[in-house]
């Protein structure tokens, strides 16, 4: 007889309890926008793809970023951060301004740059609120560290 | 079985580059018969990156443009699908926003130079790009590698399926709304790409290949630690596989969804589970016949079930032959300061690696210990091309299972 879903695996403790800190320091001439949680939309616009898979990894319940009042979203127009995976193509630079435009004020943007210097990226053009630029491939403790100093109280855990 | 991986036209020669046994060879086109052997000989020689162009026109059918800003596909890439509403009359798939120009920028390096550039092209085949780039490096260079460098090779092979394959399923289990079950996918998926870093220091397996040998020696200190976690997902998969296979919600949404036959995957060019799920054997795995020889996982139906049917299978037989290995690896002794020197500095070569979702495969032309030509043939373009012939005649509602049970990247598949 099998166990009914929502009752398998039930006693498992999969949420890791860590203190989660990042190395990049963030850009802090704007100030804290946000109180609590955040809203975060993905848009990858050249990366090599690990990034979109470590975007993946910070969604499993290891890291469980809901009860730091993380979410993704799946519109940018319900976003507080804008968090743009690897440095841009040619023809991503212009997807890539139209969902700028479509952010709404105020709003935070990260950019995490995977590319290597051999390849014909297109710089980042100027961005407002642009208060992080990673490089290379963060873990999802090292990013999730980074959201968490965003907001002006620090969620530790619920 | 012999398969065509890529087409390669240089200064107007033409050579095709043919898988068979298992084994990469060039051979150069001489008559049309050659070309016609091969359905997929078109497609692998126009390496387009707007696959399936073509419209549809009738009473109230509009392009439904998706991508390549969408929640929906997180990299960018687009579908153009033909629609009147609910059934996809023809979908063509565009990744030409994800196009870096991988094979031009890897002219004029040095071998190690354009590995990394390999390791670029998709990240998470990372470690298969650069095992087919150094193979082809070598035979170009005619290198003999240390038989432990090779059996390593072939471990992380296995490693880097392990985590793709739980990422496909997980994303399915996700599109049907099986949240208990994604949940636990997912804390294995990440689970694994912790086991890559133990072993070699990178969550995808990069910066541990080179031409001739390794970077540095996978982390024998922490083996016995890697060997738990492997038992651990094998243990717990099996549980979830066994598990999910007995919910009709979750079985109804795979079942029947993308399906293509035996002969239609052979002609498409397609290789990896999404030919193995057809019934069809492919012969990548008579790569590693110095080890313990990996059973060929195949299913008949060819539709989104048996797809992920094959890559489950495949992560409980990855995880025992990865456990099995590594109880072993320590007998394997090589000196990564001497990664085999060659003495020859120009030649052209091909080489194969048995990724995730097929094979991938590369060509390279050295001169004077330069890359002078490189070609990419990756197992997403064909795979991206069957998937958008599968989303044909199928509604909306399915396109998530079709496309993802192809296990296929924009970045892969646009280079």
């Amino acid at each position: 007889m099998l166990k009914w879903w929502p009752l398998f695996g039930i006693r498992r403790h999969l949420t890791e309890k860590k203190a989660y800190t990042s190395p990049i320091r963030l850009q802090s001439l704007y100030g804290k926008l946000f109180q609590r949680s955040l809203f975060i939309y993905i848009l990858d616009v050249g990366s090599s793809n690990a990034l979109n898979f470590e975007i993946s990894a910070l969604e499993s319940p290891q890291y469980n970023i809901h009860r730091f009042g993380i979410y993704f979203t799946d519109s940018p127009r319900h976003a507080d951060v804008l968090l743009i995976l690897g440095r841009p193509t040619e023809l991503m630079l212009a997807p890539m301004n139209e969902t700028l435009n479509q952010m709404p004020e105020p709003y935070y943007v990260i950019t995490i740059d995977d590319s290597m210097d051999d390849l014909p990226m297109s710089p980042y053009p100027e961005m407002r609120h642009h208060v992080a630029q990673l490089k290379g491939i963060p873990s999802p403790s090292e990013l999730l560290g980074l959201l968490l100093e965003l907001p002006k109280n620090k969620r530790i855990a619920s | 079985m012999r398969l065509l991986a890529g087409v390669i036209e240089i200064d107007g020669k033409e050579k095709l580059l043919i898988i068979e046994d298992g084994v990469a060879r060039l051979e150069p086109v001489e008559s049309q018969a050659q070309r016609e052997e091969f359905g997929c000989y078109q497609l692998l020689k126009k390496r387009e990156l707007h696959l399936r162009r073509g419209s549809v026109s009738g009473p109230g059918v509009f392009r439904f443009r998706y991508g390549p800003v969408t929640a929906g596909v997180r990299e960018a890439g687009c579908f153009n699908l033909y629609t009147f509403g609910e059934k996809i009359l023809h979908a063509g798939i565009d990744v030409s926003w994800k196009h870096r120009g991988i094979e031009e920028a890897m002219s004029n390096k040095t071998p190690q130079r354009a590995l990394a550039l390999a390791e670029a092209v998709c990240s998470n085949f990372a470690f298969s790009h650069s095992v087919a780039y150094v193979r082809a490096v070598e035979n170009a260079l005619h290198s003999n590698v240390d038989m432990g460098v090779q059996n390593w090779r072939n471990i992380l092979l296995e490693a880097e399926r392990i985590y793709n394959h739980l990422h496909v399923i997980t994303k399915l289990a996700s599109a049907a709304a099986q949240k208990v079950l994604t949940s636990h996918l997912s804390s294995l998926f990440e689970e694994a790409l912790r086991l890559n870093e133990i072993l070699t220091g990178s969550r995808y397996l990069m910066g541990i290949n080179q031409v001739g040998g390794f970077h540095h020696l996978p982390s024998l200190e922490n083996m016995q630690h890697a060997i738990n976690g492997y038992s651990l997902i094998a243990k717990r998969f099996e549980q979830l596989y066994v598990h999910s296979v007995n919910n009709a919600n979750y079985m109804d949404r795979l079942h029947a969804a993308g399906t293509i036959t035996a002969d239609q995957a052979i002609a498409m060019g397609l290789g990896g589970p999404s030919l193995r799920a057809c019934g069809v054997k492919d012969d990548l795995n008579t790569t590693i016949s110095h080890l313990i020889q990996l059973p060929v996982i195949t299913q008949n139906e060819g539709d989104a079930l048996a797809r992920m049917e094959v890559r489950a299978e495949e992560i409980m037989n990855s995880c025992e032959y990865i456990i099995d290995h590594l109880k072993i690896s320590d007998a394997w002794n090589f000196n990564t300061d001497e990664a085999t020197k060659s003495i020859r500095e120009n030649g052209e070569g091909c080489g194969i690696a048995n990724s995730p979702s097929g094979a991938v495969a590369y060509y390279v032309v050295l001169q004077d210990g330069i890359i002078a030509h490189a070609r990419i043939f990756t197992p997403s373009y064909v795979g991206m091309h069957a998937a958008a012939f599968s989303l044909d005649e199928y509604i909306f509602t399915d396109f998530p299972f079709i496309f993802d049970s192809f296990g296929v990247h924009f970045s892969d598949a646009a280079r």
